[in-house]
Formats: C-alpha cells, sequence, structure tokens
C-alpha cells in the first residue's frame, strides 16, 4: 500500500512538472549560463579619417561579442514569422545593405511603402530613424521591422522563446551581456546586440574619394571627377549647390534632416495640398501637414550602389535624380526652399556622376565582418 | 600664574580667529531670457504669409540664429560684464499650426547670477571669431556648436543664421520654388559676427532667488532692411528679394554686402523688454 502511494505521488508530480513547459524550456538543458566564461572585450572601431566620433550609448557599448551575436541575429532568419526573411534580406552587403529595389516585400509578400535604406554610416544618424524619423536609436528601429505585417511580421515573444531554446544563442548572449540565465534573454537585449553589429558598419576609407582625401601616397581624382566634385558644391545665383543639403562636414554627405523635395504633384503649391501626399513622411509623425512629403536625406556614400532612388525607389538611375533636381520636381507650399531650377549640360552631368561613382566603397560591401555567418 | 601664562598664550589666538571673515556667502538670482519673433509687430510663424511691399508677399520657413557671448553690465562699472550664457542656438522656426510654440518663443535660462543692479544686456549675433575656428566635431551631442546643420566645411566657418523661405516674385498668389522664388539666406563668416548692447527702460535688478524675465523680441521685416539702393529696386528700404533672394557666407559682393546687412540688422530689430 506505502508502495503504491509513492508511485502515484510521484506519478502525480511527473506529470505536474511535464505540463510545466514554459519555466523551462530547455527540456532538459539547464537554463543556468554561469559555467560559460564572459570575458567582455570592446570593439575596435576603425573608421576612416576626419569621421567623427560616434555617439555610442553608455548602456550598449560596442564589444566583440555583442557585435558577433549582432551579426548572427542580422542574418538569421528566426527574426521572421516562417524563418523566411531577416534583417539582411531588405539589407544586403551587395547593396550597400539595401535591396535594390524600389519598395521593400516582406514575408507575405505584400511591398511596402518605401525603399529600403542603406545601413552604411547609420550609427551616425542620430536624427531620427527610417525615412520619416519615428525612432532616434539604432536599439529602438532595430526592434519594429520584426513586428512589421509588412516587414517579417513576427512577434518578440515567439522569437525570444526561440532564442531561449537555440542551440547557440544561450551561449551567445551570456557572452555577449553577461547574463547568467536564458531567462533573461530578452528583445531588448537582441536590439541592442544588432544595434552594435550595425555601428561597425563604418565606411573602409578605401573609396577613391576618401583615398584622395587621407592615403599616403595620394590618389587624384580625374579632372572629370575633380569637376564633379566643384559643380556638387557649386553656389551661385539660384543654384543652391548639393552640399546645402548633402553635407560634406563630417563626411556624411548629408545634414541629417528631413525635407521635401518634390517627388510627388500633389496639385501645386497650396497648403491644402500638402494633405494629398500618398506618404505623409515625417508629417505622419509629427502630425503637423508643414511635416507631409518630407523625407531624410540620405548620404550619398555608396550612392552609386543603392538605386533605386528616393524614398519611394522612383528613380532608377542617378540621371533621372540630377533630371528631378534640376527641372523635375514638384511644387509644394513646404518644398525645400534650396529647390531651384538650374541648367545642366550633360558634360555636367556625367561630371557630377563620375565625382558621385568615387563614393564607392567596395570594400565596405565585401568587409567580411559585415557577411552573413551562416 | 600658569592659568595667567594659558590665557595670555590663548588670547592672541582667540582674537586672530575672530578676525577671520566669514565665508562670503554669494547672494544669487535667476535671468530667463526669452526669444520670440515678430513680422512688423505681428507675431511671427513660418509658412505664415506677410506683406513684404505693397505688392509683394512673402513666407518664412525657416529662421534660426546663433548667439553668443551674452552677459550682463554692471550699473556702476559697464566695463564689468557677468556672463550668462556662452553661446545657445536659437531656433524660432514654428509653422503656423505651432502658434502657442510661437508666441512662447525660446529660453535662456542663467542661475546663480550674481544679485545686483545691472545698466544693460550685451549679446553676440552669431559667433566670435575664437567659437568660429572651432567644428561641430569639437562638441558632444547636446552642445548648441555640435549642429552640422549649420556648418560650411568649405569657408571653415558656421552658418551664424538660417532664414529660408519664399517670396511671391510674380504675385499670382503662390510661392512657387520652379520659379525661382526661394529665398536663402545663410549668414555667416567671421565679418558678419556683430555684438550689441541692449539698454532696457529700466535697470534690471537681479535679488537673492528671484528670477528676472528678459524679452527679446526680433522683428522679422527688419532684417531686410536696407540703405544702399542698389539692392533696393523698389526704394522702399528693403532688400529687393526678386533679385537678391540668397546669400551663402560670399566673400565679394554682392552676397557680402547682403550678408553684412541681414545679419547687422538682428541688431536694430532686437528690442529688450523686461
Amino acid at each position: 500500500m506505502k508502495q503504491i502511494i509513492i508511485f502515484l505521488f510521484l506519478s502525480t508530480l511527473f506529470l505536474a512538472t511535464s505540463c510545466d513547459d514554459d519555466d523551462n524550456p530547455m527540456d532538459g538543458q539547464s537554463d543556468d549560463l554561469t559555467d560559460i566564461p564572459y570575458t567582455p572585450v570592446a570593439y575596435d572601431l576603425v573608421v576612416p579619417c576626419d569621421f567623427p566620433e560616434m555617439e555610442i550609448p553608455v548602456d550598449n557599448p560596442i564589444m566583440v561579442d555583442g557585435v558577433e551575436l549582432g551579426r548572427f541575429l542580422f542574418y538569421d532568419p528566426i527574426l521572421s514569422a516562417d524563418s523566411t526573411m531577416s534583417c539582411s534580406s531588405c539589407h544586403l552587403p551587395s547593396g550597400s545593405f539595401t535591396d535594390n529595389l524600389a519598395l521593400s516585400t516582406g514575408i507575405d509578400g505584400i511591398a511596402g511603402r518605401r525603399s529600403s535604406m542603406s545601413l552604411l554610416n547609420v550609427g551616425y544618424f542620430n536624427t531620427g530613424l527610417f525615412w520619416d524619423g519615428r525612432v532616434v536609436t539604432l536599439e529602438e528601429q532595430a526592434l519594429l521591422p520584426v513586428e512589421d505585417p509588412v516587414e517579417l511580421h513576427h512577434t518578440w515573444p515567439d522569437i525570444v522563446s526561440k532564442l531561449k531554446v537555440h542551440d547557440t544563442y544561450p551561449e551567445m548572449f551570456r557572452k555577449a551581456f553577461g547574463i547568467s540565465s536564458t531567462t533573461e534573454i530578452t528583445k531588448e537585449l537582441a536590439a541592442k546586440a544588432i544595434a552594435q553589429f550595425e555601428r561597425t558598419l563604418v565606411s573602409s576609407g578605401q573609396s577613391k574619394y576618401d583615398q584622395s582625401r587621407c592615403a599616403e601616397p595620394a590618389v587624384f581624382l580625374s579632372p572629370q571627377e575633380q569637376e564633379g566634385a566643384v559643380l556638387f558644391s557649386f553656389e551661385e545665383d539660384n543654384h543652391p549647390g548639393c552640399t546645402h543639403c548633402h553635407k560634406v562636414f563630417n563626411q556624411m554627405f548629408t545634414d541629417n534632416t528631413f525635407t521635401n523635395n518634390g517627388l510627388t504633384d500633389i496639385g501645386g503649391g497650396e497648403v491644402d495640398n500638402l494633405s494629398n501626399y500618398p506618404d505623409l513622411g515625417l508629417g505622419e509623425v509629427t502630425g503637423s501637414i508643414f511635416d507631409n512629403g518630407k523625407f531624410r536625406v540620405p548620404s550619398l556614400r555608396n550612392i552609386a550602389m543603392t538605386a533605386p532612388y528616393m524614398h519611394d525607389g522612383k528613380f532608377q538611375t542617378l540621371e533621372e535624380v540630377l533630371d528631378h533636381y534640376s527641372s523635375g520636381f514638384h511644387d509644394a507650399a513646404n518644398i525645400d526652399p534650396d529647390m531651384s531650377p538650374f541648367q545642366m549640360t550633360e558634360d555636367e552631368k556625367a561630371a557630377l556622376i563620375a565625382f558621385l561613382n568615387t563614393l564607392t566603397d567596395q570594400e565596405f560591401m565585401n568587409n567580411p565582418a559585415h557577411q552573413s555567418p551562416f | 600664574m600658569r592659568k595667567l601664562l594659558l590665557l595670555l598664550l590663548l588670547a592672541p589666538l582667540f582674537i586672530a580667529s575672530s578676525c577671520d571673515k566669514d565665508p562670503e556667502i554669494e547672494v544669487v538670482g535667476n535671468v530667463e531670457i526669452n526669444f520670440k519673433a515678430n513680422y512688423d509687430g505681428e507675431l511671427f510663424m513660418t509658412q505664415n504669409e506677410y506683406d513684404y511691399t505693397s505688392e509683394m508677399k512673402v513666407k518664412f520657413t525657416e529662421l534660426n540664429l546663433f548667439v553668443s557671448n551674452i552677459s550682463l553690465l554692471e550699473f556702476e562699472n559697464s566695463s564689468e560684464e557677468t556672463e550668462l550664457a556662452e553661446v545657445d542656438f536659437v531656433d524660432l522656426s514654428f509653422n503656423i499650426d505651432q502658434e502657442t510654440e510661437a508666441a512662447a518663443g525660446y529660453d535662456i535660462s542663467t542661475k546663480k547670477v550674481p544679485a545686483g543692479t545691472y545698466r544693460a544686456l550685451k549679446i553676440g549675433f552669431g559667433l566670435p571669431a575664437d567659437l568660429n575656428r572651432t567644428n561641430p566635431g569639437d562638441y558632444g551631442d547636446g552642445n548648441a556648436l555640435a549642429t552640422s546643420t549649420h556648418y560650411w566645411a568649405a569657408a571653415d566657418s558656421y552658418i551664424f543664421s538660417k532664414i529660408e523661405g519664399f517670396s511671391d516674385n510674380n504675385g499670382n498668389g503662390i510661392f512657387e520654388a520652379g520659379e525661382n522664388e526661394g529665398l536663402r539666406f545663410h549668414l555667416g563668416q567671421d565679418e558678419v559676427y556683430t555684438e550689441r548692447i541692449l539698454f532696457p527702460s529700466e535697470p534690471i535688478v537681479v535679488t537673492e532667488d528671484g528670477t528676472v524675465n528678459l524679452s527679446l523680441d526680433i522683428d522679422v521685416k527688419k532684417l531686410f532692411g536696407i540703405s544702399d539702393i542698389t539692392y533696393d529696386a523698389n526704394q522702399d528700404g528693403l532688400l529687393d528679394f526678386e533679385n537678391y533672394s540668397s546669400s551663402h557666407g560670399d566673400t565679394d559682393e554682392p552676397g557680402f554686402l547682403v550678408d553684412r546687412t541681414v545679419m547687422g540688422n538682428y541688431s536694430n530689430a532686437t528690442k529688450l523688454n523686461q
């Protein structure tokens, strides 16, 4: 009788614990990670000459193991609901971390509203990320595409559950963040790791433009490229110069602002027409009608590798872009006053594009440290 | 006897220590400077239309400037200055859907200003040469001078003030970039930095723990006042926007004159009230 009672007690206990699958999902594995060494090493971020110091959050320094974890997560389709897409699906190294599509498509085959942005030097863009500036930090940014219905369409709780029982990720989280248990794996830590990796996506300094500034011995731009460089910053009469928005200072080729460059015909320059934008851009974030149609001024580094251009992928070539700026834009009440028609010969256009081509950074795109680990 | 000797020994020490002055306790108050813009007396808001001349309307899309070397001049000795702020960036670009913000303006608050009576406020419009020799890379996030949107690498200078907008040159009631109606005044370089002493109607009195509120109102229309008839085709004392619609820190005429004039006009266009 006593044996029966013990048997029933143990059976009940077994059944009870077998039902409790959430508390310890490692199915026989311990969630304790403290046996794994945690020896954080700061990542040595090498940047080209004249690049500014990157502002890095004090609560998320760039560490070697954090970057490695971030790289794995960035390329891992575990982040999508059907395990078919990852961040890298729209941000491929071969396209300077764009997908070279006018509009990016998510796991459900639904095209998004906008073109994917290059992540080159994204760690320097601290005035609002995405085309509409809706988040400020990379840590915030990394969380959003995962749950966006037209992107990865997953949920963070599901992803975190998968990460906790994954063969390798618990150890990587331990090494990256010193967590003691798989229970400490969170979406915030995953986003921090991705942000660390993204902050390493910095120019190599090997573009012809950079080499002309910094290389020893000196590399010289061709006469045509030099002419293009002059045209790029040329300011006279009603020609404001590309540098007004694509500032050379800090070597970022953007002023990190949001502007309306007249891409869409909304019916004219009256204020009421500002409601006609199919994509409100910054206005969607701020709620101000005067921000409708404004989008982030993108960096021009690697511009030759990131076609098609603009937030809606409207232009296939740089020639089309220049035609837009010289004579093809549409008026709006909040159009940037720097938008002003100008004449440009075919030779000048070719020179300007030759200069833009000197911003191409193949070494960045081919950098093994930026490639998929899978 | 021993007590007497001890007394004599301690007495001078006591006297000496009693002669020590008490640690000076500084009496301080606060000064708040509020910047606002108006257009010919009307609250200034970007995207709002204003009469420039009797035949031309204007609207602005951006108005901001660096101010520097802000100090109070002491009442008794005006060569004595009490610094309030070394530099700040005053952005008055509030759209017409931000009327409350436009009316509130921009504040610079300085605490621990020595209490006393002051005769005037000194202010620099733009940046003095020593600050203009620096660049945004010298400053961390949050510093007014960290902004790269107001820096010309080629000219090695900050843009002291940006005033952008449109003038309805053809009078069709629409501001059109496509018709070259954009206004782009990007003012900078050492030569156009101006300092001005602004006198209030009565002394500025900073009292212990009190707050003095000073108001600086900038009349945007007055920024474009010009006496040189070469640049004033309509002979109305205003810069001719049809022919002079931009400047970019130029070192040659006519751009330099436009830079110098508009930047210099900040002094006369700014009124101090308290």
